[in-house]
C-alpha cells in the first residue's frame, strides 16, 4: 500500500496496517498520556464534587454537542477522502480533504467563541480547579487540532499532484485526524456530561 | 453511493445519535437547572464515549480490516481507558467517602 495510482491502490487494505505503524504507536502513546490526565481529573472531581458541579453548570452542553458533531463530520470526511483516494477518485478525495479542514475550522472557531464566553463570565484558567482542567484539556486538544491542519495540508499537497500521491501517507494523516476526533469524544464526555 | 460510502454514512449517523443521547442523559441528571452528582450518568457518559471511540477505531480508522495485532491492540486500549477512567472515579469516590 505504499505506491500511487496503481491497481493495488484500489484494493481494500485487508490485513495491512492503515497508514504507517509509527503513527499508530504515536496515537496509542498520546491516548495513554491523555488517559493519565483524565484519571487525575476524575479523582480530583470526586474529592470536590460540589465545586465541580457548580462550575460545570457554566458550560453550555449545546456548544459541546455542536463541537462533537463538527469533529465527527470532519472524521467522516477524511474517511471518505481515504476511500476515494484508494479508488483513484482524486478529485473527490481532494474535496473531502477540504471538507475535513472546513469542519475542523468550524470546531476551532466555536471553541474560541466558547472560551471568550467563559472568560467574559469570569471563568478563567485560575478561577478554580474545574476551569483549570477545562482550559488545559481544551487548549491541549486545540494544539492537536492545529497540528492536524498541518497534517491535512500534507494530504492536500499529496493529492494535488499525480507524482506525489501516496495512499499510505494519506492513511497515516487520516489516522492522526481521527485521533484528534476520538480524544475530543472523551474530553467532551468528561468535561460536559459526567456528574 | 457505493456500499463502503453508505457504511461510513451509517457510522457517522450512529456516532451523532450517540452524541445526542448525552443531551437526554444531561437532562435526567439535573433538577431545576441545578447539576446533581450521579454515578449512573458518569458511568453512562464514559461507557458511551468508549463505545464511540471503538467505533471510530474500527470503522473510520479501518482497524476492522487491519491485522489481528492492531485489532487486539486497539481493543486492549479501549479496555485500558475504561479501567483507568472508571477505576479513578470509583476509587476517588470511595476515598472521599
Amino acid at each position: 500500500m505504499t505506491t500511487v495510482a496503481g491497481a493495488e491502490l484500489r484494493e481494500m487494505p485487508t490485513k495491512s496496517w492503515p497508514g504507517q505503524p509509527d503513527m499508530w504507536f504515536f496515537v496509542l502513546f498520546e491516548t495513554l498520556l491523555f488517559t493519565g490526565y483524565f484519571s487525575v481529573y476524575l479523582v480530583s472531581r470526586t474529592q470536590n464534587h460540589d465545586l465541580y458541579l457548580q462550575s460545570q453548570s457554566d458550560l453550555d452542553l449545546r456548544i459541546g454537542v455542536f463541537n462533537t458533531i463538527a469533529l465527527l463530520l470532519s472524521s467522516w470526511a477524511i474517511a471518505r477522502c481515504v476511500q476515494a483516494a484508494r479508488e483513484g477518485a482524486y478529485r473527490s478525495a481532494l474535496t473531502n480533504a477540504y471538507l475535513t479542514i472546513a469542519f475542523g475550522l468550524v470546531f476551532l472557531i466555536s471553541k474560541v467563541i466558547e472560551w471568550v464566553k467563559e472568560i467574559q463570565m469570569g471563568n478563567t484558567f485560575t478561577s478554580d480547579e474545574f476551569f483549570s482542567h477545562y482550559f488545559f484539556l481544551t487548549s491541549i486538544h486545540c494544539i492537536h487540532v492545529l497540528i492536524g491542519f498541518v497534517v491535512l495540508g500534507v494530504v492536500v499537497y499529496q493529492l494535488w499532484s499525480p507524482v506525489r500521491r501516496s495512499q499510505q501517507l494519506v492513511e497515516t494523516c487520516a489516522t492522526y485526524w481521527h485521533t484528534v476526533d476520538f480524544l475530543w469524544v472523551l474530553i467532551f464526555a468528561l468535561l460536559y456530561v459526567v456528574r | 453511493m457505493s456500499t463502503s460510502s453508505k457504511r461510513l454514512l451509517i457510522v457517522w449517523l450512529i456516532l451523532t445519535s450517540m452524541t445526542l443521547v448525552y443531551v437526554w442523559l444531561d437532562h435526567t441528571a439535573d433538577q431545576n437547572g441545578m447539576l446533581k452528582a450521579s454515578t449512573v450518568v458518569t458511568v453512562g457518559a464514559i461507557v458511551i464515549a468508549l463505545i464511540k471511540v471503538r467505533i471510530i477505531f474500527r470503522e473510520f480508522m479501518e482497524v476492522r480490516h487491519a491485522p489481528v495485532l492492531l485489532r487486539r491492540l486497539t481493543d486492549g486500549w479501549v479496555v485500558l481507558i475504561a479501567v483507568c477512567l472508571l477505576g479513578s472515579y470509583f476509587v476517588g469516590s470511595a476515598v472521599s467517602g
